[in-house]
């Protein structure tokens, strides 16, 4: 099941705004806000810093809404934006745990791990929302926005592959990546756990 | 087992993982892959890998900005919030 669907109003707000209706505009933000806020404090978990970005994504948004044509749907469109603004902050940052570059390319020698191992603790009915939440916190930046456009935010690989410049093929290979690192992150958790209850 | 054995299923296993980003990239099943009907390590991977992106779901956003963002976007904009 498609889990963007277009919101009931949408189309006559982004006409109206297109011809400088201010209050239209302020029903995309209501509309959208929580959306983009969230993938900003996602990326950045700090909330003062996903405010900001949050209102740069939205003055962007009234720059540049006449250009909307309506040949993506409007969420991708505007999640678009939110992902340039939130690359542009990482990079004015430098990236102090993993760079993006790395993390968006798989010519570096990132290629996806193999798991040929033993058995070990089984994932499945053991995930609460906090632990999850935790271990996306975690994740690298390019990993992380990767996981949360599709996973969580419901994004198809050709959406997210036009929102961060990138192929469809590297999108599924940085999602597949992140749900590996996730894995690892979630298991390592549980033998912590496992470890201090004995 | 073998270690003739030993090494063939890891080669089995380090070709299946290759395709699964692709696999499940696709939204196909990679659980319905040949390899999985003898292979407990990489069942058990998929099965992980299929769970975390179900449990992904419940990471719905569900906070929303302060009121001092519109506020902002509002001053931005060129208006002044008072006059609406």
């Amino acid at each position: 099941m498609r889990r963007n669907p277009p919101i009931a109003g949408e189309l006559e707000a982004i006409q109206r705004a297109q011809a400088g209706d201010g209050e239209a505009f302020e029903k995309l933000y209501a509309m959208h806000k929580r959306r983009v806020y969230s993938l900003c404090l996602r990326m950045v978990s700090n909330v003062a810093e996903a405010e900001d970005l949050a209102q740069e994504a939205f003055l962007q948004l009234y720059r540049k809404i006449g250009t909307f044509r309506g040949d993506s749907a409007f969420s991708t469109w505007m999640h678009r934006l939110t992902v340039n603004v939130v690359l542009m902050h990482l990079r004015k940052k430098g990236l102090p745990q993993v760079s993006l570059e790395e993390t968006l390319d798989p010519s570096q020698g990132d290629g996806p791990r193999k798991d040929i191992g033993t058995r070990d603790l089984n994932l499945s009915g053991s995930l609460d929302r906090v632990g999850l939440e935790r271990a996306v916190g975690e994740l690298p930046p390019g990993y992380r926005l990767v996981f949360v456009l599709h996973d969580v935010e419901g994004f198809e690989h050709n959406e997210i592959a036009g929102m961060m410049g990138c192929s469809i093929g590297n999108s599924k290979s940085q999602l597949h990546k992140a749900r590996m690192r996730l894995r690892d992150l979630l298991k390592s958790g549980q033998m912590t756990a496992k470890d201090g209850a004995k | 087992m073998s270690q003739q054995d030993m090494k063939n299923i890891s080669a089995d296993c380090a070709e299946f993982q290759e395709q699964l980003p692709e696999l499940i990239g696709e939204n196909q099943d990679p659980a319905a892959h040949p390899h999985l009907e003898h292979c407990a390590n990489c069942s058990e991977l998929v099965r992980d890998l299929l769970y975390i992106a179900q449990q992904a779901k419940l990471l719905l956003p569900l906070h929303d900005p302060s009121p001092a963002v519109w506020e902002k976007i509002e001053a931005g904009m060129g208006k002044d919030p008072k006059q609406k």
